[in-house]
């Protein structure tokens, strides 16, 4: 019993520091719903829909922006399947000659900021036309986002083991079939995984997309970011409010559809 | 014999590592060749090394580096220590409970900051710190202050106590995501066994679990630092406009300067990109370490 109250004290020590965190989420949802909220007050004492109306209004182009930060993530996420399949696949199973410094180069944007090689490919991208166009932003998009796609299938890879296949070819599976039964179920949650996390860095970057795209490729951290250096706050936190729900929302979708695979394994084996 | 039949690994990392070599390294060079006025696209350009004297002589720049060294300093201890105290407080919670299926719950929310793009964290952290912000009208309330000048400048400030706070909110639970798993690896049978040899929690903790992580930890810090250090959303939003952190002194270089400004921006970058690829390494190396030792400790 005496341990049972000791854990409670842990218990509320840790949910102490969840509403600390939680805490900054709080004045966000309040100003985007607030009307002229002045200063000692704690709640505002009017509450209006007007920046939510001038977000999802025509002029304000927010769609536009979502649909083509969507366009770009949902491209790159493609690309980044295509490169890091078969690179996932003798990395996760084989071991070869300087593999530690191939992994090196496919991880390194996880830990030098992607901002240095945009600046320094610039006058490139300037000189082949890729500047100011949706392509441009995509390739620059590439790079910072690949090292999650390569981990997240690395790790469904190495459930695996070359064998498997053998196995399947021993008895007689033609390249097809070892494909769809053997290899397919077993990366599936990996891809789905990577292309989450893929989704969910490419529709945070600001930097890369400005320096890239100029202001003339719109995604939504370009058309939010004016309103939150010095705009109108109100404005800026309903753009901050759909811009977190659109990461949110990405891992989520990971979340239910890992889920729902399993389960459907799970009542396919049993 | 499976390297015959699956054939050449190296043709299966060539589409990635061509891309990774043409479009990062390749950036990665010409910001090199840049910052040494080396240019295919400007004729006169010539090879010096201006662009690194001009930095080291400029005031400006040691500034930013001592500002930018602080304020990732700080934000690294802060959310290193928070971060590992969180994941202890979870373990405790594991170790203590007879059901034990109930607190990956905690954990899971404790991973929403994580997600929240670091332009938004910064934007939260402005609506909560600034002067006639919600913390601000909380002291008000509660009698703490008169007036509203009397609530000190935390955004936008000086020392970077804004910065520093975002940082900690974001990056403590990723510390916390890297320190977790491994001791969930220590099971509750050898709290058992160490309680029925006269052991109590604290000497537990400090024995066993804390030797367990360090290696996961440390890594996770190079990780952290190296991130603060060069990050650019969360600085350009609550820093001053002098001294500015390195990444927003590159930026406004590279973007409102000339050609010389740019060579410097570059030459920035590339001093930038040396310190991160160090702490990369480092991190790595740590990593490996406590791979190896898991190994020997387990099996």
């Amino acid at each position: 019993m005496g341990i049972r109250l000791k854990n409670v004290g842990w218990k509320f020590l840790m949910i102490l520091f969840l509403i600390l965190f939680s805490f900054p989420i709080i004045p966000l949802i309040i100003t985007s719903f607030s009307a002229g909220w002045r200063w000692p007050e704690i709640l505002p004492d009017q509450f209006s829909l007007r920046a939510w109306n001038y977000v999802f209004s025509p002029y304000a182009g927010t769609w536009e922006a979502i649909g083509n930060s969507i366009f770009i993530a949902i491209t790159v996420t493609f690309v980044n399947i295509l490169l890091c399949l078969p690179a996932a696949n003798v990395i996760a199973r084989m071991n070869f000659k300087g593999k530690i410094l191939i992994e090196g180069i496919l991880y390194a944007p996880l830990i030098i900021p992607p901002f240095i090689t945009v600046m320094g490919i610039h006058l490139t991208f300037i000189y082949l036309g890729f500047t100011e166009s949706l392509i441009g932003v995509m390739i620059a998009h590439i790079a910072p986002t690949l090292p999650y796609m390569l981990r997240a299938l690395i790790i469904s890879y190495q459930t695996i083991g070359l064998q498997w296949e053998e196995q399947a070819s021993m008895l007689g599976a033609g390249k097809f079939n070892r494909l769809r039964f053997i290899l397919l179920p077993h990366i599936l949650p990996g891809i789905v995984a990577g292309s989450s996390l893929t989704i969910l860095v490419s529709l945070s970057q600001y930097l890369i997309t400005f320096l890239i795209g100029g202001g003339h490729v719109v995604t939504l951290p370009i058309i939010l970011f004016p309103f939150i250096s010095g705009g109108d706050i109100g404005i800026g936190s309903a753009y901050m409010i759909i811009f977190s729900g659109l990461a949110l929302l990405s891992l989520w979708t990971m979340n239910t559809l890992l889920k729902r695979y399993y389960k459907a394994r799970i009542t396919f084996i049993g | 014999m499976n390297m015959w039949q699956k054939g050449n690994p190296y043709l299966y990392v060539l589409p990635a590592v061509f891309f990774m070599i043409i479009f990062f390294f390749g950036g990665i060079l010409q910001g090199v060749l840049q910052s040494l006025g080396v240019s295919i696209f400007h004729d006169d350009a010539q090879f010096t090394f201006k662009a690194y004297q001009e930095l080291a002589q400029s005031i400006d720049f040691w500034q930013s580096l001592s500002l930018t060294f602080k304020i990732a300093f700080l934000s690294t201890l802060l959310s290193a220590l928070l971060g590992m105290i969180i994941a202890f407080i979870l373990f405790i919670i594991s170790l203590k409970a007879y059901n034990t299926n109930r607190f990956p719950f905690l954990y899971r929310i404790f991973q929403y900051p994580l997600v929240i793009p670091h332009l938004a964290a910064g934007y939260l952290f402005l609506l909560l710190l600034m002067q006639s912000g919600w913390l601000s009208r909380i002291s008000f309330q509660l009698g703490w202050i008169e007036e509203i000048y009397q609530f000190p400048i935390l955004v936008n400030d000086t020392f970077g106590w804004g910065i520093i706070l975002t940082y900690t909110w974001k990056e403590a639970p990723f510390i916390t995501l890297m320190v977790y798993p491994v001791l969930l690896r220590v099971h509750k049978s050898w709290y058992e066994v160490a309680r029925l040899y006269g052991s109590n929690m604290i000497k537990f903790l400090k024995n066993v679990a804390f030797p367990l992580v360090l290696p996961a930890w440390l890594s996770s810090i190079f990780i952290v630092f190296a991130f603060t250090f060069s990050a650019f959303e969360i600085p350009y939003l609550l820093g001053v406009t002098y001294p500015q952190l390195l990444p927003v002194y590159s930026f406004e270089l590279f973007m409102h300067g000339g050609w010389e400004e740019r060579s410097q921006s570059l030459a920035l970058n590339i001093i930038l990109a040396f310190i991160t690829g160090i702490l990369g390494i480092i991190s790595y190396l740590l990593s490996k370490r406590w791979l190896s030792s898991e190994r020997r400790g387990w099996e």
